[in-house]
């Protein structure tokens, strides 16, 4: 009734599914929510679905989130470092984009998800 | 094969599988059916037995894949205007297009059991769906459920596999 190549088949199958589940695929879900912090205290939390522009000013500093087809991205920073900018684009739950200078954190929240540990 | 065609018993034949195929397509109907009142032990939306899957096989082993894929492409708009809607309809063509067509050329290839086929079409289907999920819904993030899916996608085809090799087995001749 069952084949050899019944039971090659069934390990191939297997093996693909162990190495998805243990690759980079696996490691971390879609987000679904961006939560922006504007020093230490949340600003506002968009949907990851919705394109959208978030401006955000605060004592003298500009920060522009831009929210684009499922993915966030600091578009522009008036911080010095512009390591921000440069950080690119985030789309998965639990990434993050830290612009330090002007204390603006945009991290991406799945639903689900465990709640990180809030000290201090 | 026109000339054929007319012959009486051509005809009759192709009555007796025009009887039997909208049959098939009335129990996999049944099944889609019967399948949403299983419940299923695990809390993950997708993983299902398959039991239309059941039907399909045995016509493709039977009739052949032309009338196997009409069957499975009547029972999907049939089960999709009555029970999943039209969106459920879009997940059902891809995953039933992908595992019929990856099915039919295992059996094909003449070296697969029944059980093998129907395994790669349990995978293959529930492949199909998340693939269509992806472009749907424009998140790529949910890919990482395939693993998921892969292995619920094995153990339904192998048990289903197991059932129409059982099956197919005890039924009478289709056609003389």
């Amino acid at each position: 009734m069952i084949k050899k190549a019944d039971i090659i088949l069934l390990i191939l199958i297997v093996a693909a599914g162990l190495i998805i589940s243990f690759g980079p695929l696996a490691k971390k879900a879609g987000g679904t929510d961006v939560r922006v912090t504007l020093d230490g205290d949340t600003y506002g939390i968009y949907s990851l679905a919705e394109d959208r522009t978030i401006t955000i000013e605060k004592d003298g500093h500009t920060n522009v989130i831009v929210i684009e087809d499922g993915t966030v991205h600091m578009e522009s920073s008036t911080c010095k470092n512009q390591i921000c900018v440069k950080h690119g684009k985030i789309s998965l739950k639990g990434d993050s984009i830290v612009c330090l200078p002007n204390r603006v954190v945009v991290e991406i929240e799945g639903e689900g998800g465990e709640a990180d540990v809030i000290s201090g | 094969m026109s000339s054929q065609a007319k012959t009486p018993r051509n005809s009759d034949r192709r009555t007796r599988l025009l009887a039997i195929s909208a049959m098939f397509a009335a129990l996999a109907l049944i099944f889609s059916y019967v399948e949403v009142l299983i419940p299923v032990p695990v809390p993950v939306p997708g993983i299902k037995l398959g039991l239309a899957n059941l039907v399909i096989i045995i016509a493709l082993y039977r009739m052949g894949f032309r009338y196997a894929f009409t069957i499975n492409m009547v029972r999907i708009v049939a089960a999709g205007l009555l029970f999943s809607g039209v969106f459920g309809m879009i997940y059902s063509f891809a995953g039933g297009i992908l595992s019929i067509i990856v099915m039919y050329l295992l059996y094909r290839t003449d070296k697969f059991s029944m059980v093998g086929v129907s395994m790669a079409g349990g995978v293959c289907h529930n492949l199909g769906q998340l693939l269509t999920a992806c472009v749907l819904l424009e998140n790529t993030g949910i890919l990482s459920y395939f693993s998921v899916l892969l292995f619920s996608g094995l153990v339904s085809g192998i048990l289903i596999g197991i059932l129409a090799y059982v099956i197919e087995k005890r039924l009478p001749p289709f056609t003389e």
